[in-house]
């Protein structure tokens, strides 16, 4: 579509970068189609087995199906039994399909637009979850690169459009949940008791102990808070190592919530996923990768100025 | 036809490149899309998901106020608690509280849960009413004292037929 193989004129080294630059520095296809893969067939696992609590709303009557405004603007049915079941098989087999890696265009978009729906029929019911808007965004963008194979060598600007897209919208599900902790907390959010009453509304083994600890639990919410405001740091990230550091840091502090109160954003962990440098995998390495070390940026595109 | 540029020694081959318009398109959904985020963290709410504001535990909790959780429970005839906000009609707890305000406008919504809990259930005993029971938990200094109290907030009781 928009893909050219041939650079346009002063498009190369440097000039090219001078209008937002950072949004283009080219990725890896082969990145692109092992996180294809992943976000696509983390589809039925959420539908079927981690938030098979969507599917539920199936039997609930449907007076209690409350709309969100993007419900009410483009007058999306009431989840009925029969809405709901259609809609599930429809997205599930899409995904699937679009996981083959064919016609990623048109299968991307119609997963796109079933997920789309799907989180309609999770989020009208009187409760809206926070760990989705990067896995939609992930879902939004992966249309727009087209074609990408494992073995693929080249990198593409479209390619890297749609991983910084999802790169910022990781940052921003951390950066605007502190905003918002101070817009409807106050500035002494960190003060309060709000893990307390999370470990005991829905603490486990193994955070139980915490709840005699009340100044351990202030001090993990000025830790929450601080991390969240310096969120905007990890757009820094360029070398594989700190990919793949970022990508641990990350999910460790998913998984320690988890652990604390059985909360786990797992659509945002697969977008978090879409980091690591995957063609290491499935590109084969060359001599020249492997003299080069870890350390090495991983778009092949010039290095930044 | 535009001239190839010289290899990148990195590469096999040179990065695919975007043509200006296509880039151009790309920023621009990306400043809609990062705008609607951002008016929505500033203005917005629940109610404009995708774009509202992330939420999360963001409420302040006084470490001196009590915790509250709420639980929605059938009773059967012999006063058994049946929990119905655990799933068992589809709802989560967290829904149950997001919807509480309808809810005590308009207890009949409490009704229909105990028709789908039946229809659901077939082998299960018959409800009686349905309530929305409020535990709140004492804390002090952010600390829990172990105490805690129970209040139904909403009551529907269901017209028997032949009991």
């Amino acid at each position: 579509m928009s893909t050219v193989d041939a650079p346009p004129a002063g498009a190369s080294t440097g000039t090219g970068r001078v209008t937002g630059g950072w949004w283009f520095r080219p990725v890896p296809l082969a990145r692109i189609a092992v996180f294809r893969v992943i976000a696509y067939l983390f589809i039925p696992v959420d539908v079927f087995l981690t938030t098979a609590w969507v599917r539920a709303h199936a039997d609930v009557p449907p007076e209690w199906y409350q709309p969100l405004l993007v419900g009410r603007l483009l007058h999306l049915p009431t989840p009925t039994h029969t809405v709901v079941t259609v809609v599930q098989w429809m997205l599930v087999l899409a995904a699937l399909a679009a996981a083959t890696g064919r016609a990623p265009r048109l299968l991307g978009t119609a997963v796109f637009l079933l997920y789309g729906e799907w989180m309609v029929i999770a989020m009208s019911y009187g409760k809206v979850d926070h760990d989705r808007i990067a896995f939609l965004v992930a879902l939004a963008v992966l249309p727009t690169i087209g074609r990408a194979r494992f073995r693929d060598r080249r990198s593409s600007e479209a390619a890297g459009w749609a991983m910084a897209a999802v790169l910022v919208t990781v940052m921003l599900t951390y950066f605007l949940a502190a905003w918002a902790k101070v817009r409807f907390g106050g500035w002494d959010w960190p003060t309060g008791s709000t893990l307390t009453r999370a470990v005991l509304r829905r603490g486990t083994g193994l955070s139980e102990w915490t709840l005699e600890l009340p100044w351990l639990l202030t001090a993990a919410q000025w830790a929450m808070l601080v991390l969240e405001f310096l969120a905007p740091l990890m757009l820094l990230v360029r070398s594989d190592r700190a990919r793949i550091g970022l990508v641990l840091f990350l999910l460790g502090f998913h998984v320690m919530v988890f652990a604390g109160v059985t909360i786990i954003f797992l659509p945002h962990c697969v977008a978090i996923l879409s980091i690591l440098p995957w063609e290491r995998l499935t590109a084969g390495r060359r001599p020249e990768d492997a003299a080069l070390g870890g350390s090495m940026s991983s778009g092949p595109g010039p290095a930044r100025g | 036809m535009p001239i190839p540029t010289a290899q990148d020694p990195l590469t096999a081959s040179p990065p695919l490149r975007l043509t200006p318009a296509g880039r151009l398109r790309r920023l621009a959904a990306a400043a809609v899309v990062l705008a609607l985020l951002l008016a929505g963290t500033l203005w917005g709410d629940d109610d404009e998901f995708p774009f509202g504001p992330f939420r999360m535990y963001s409420t302040r909790a006084d470490p001196n106020a009590a915790v509250v959780s709420t639980r929605t429970v059938g009773l059967t005839a012999t006063g058994e608690e049946i929990r119905l906000s655990g799933g068992e009609v589809g709802l989560r707890r967290a829904e149950f509280e997001g919807q509480l305000p309808r809810v005590s406008d308009d207890p009949g919504l409490l009704g229909l849960l105990a028709d789908a809990y039946a229809d659901a259930h077939p082998g299960a005993p018959e409800l009686v009413a349905v309530q929305v029971v409020q535990r709140r938990f004492e804390l002090v200094d952010g600390r829990q004292t172990g105490a805690f109290v129970d209040r139904v907030l909403v009551e529907y009781v269901l017209t028997e037929e032949g009991a």
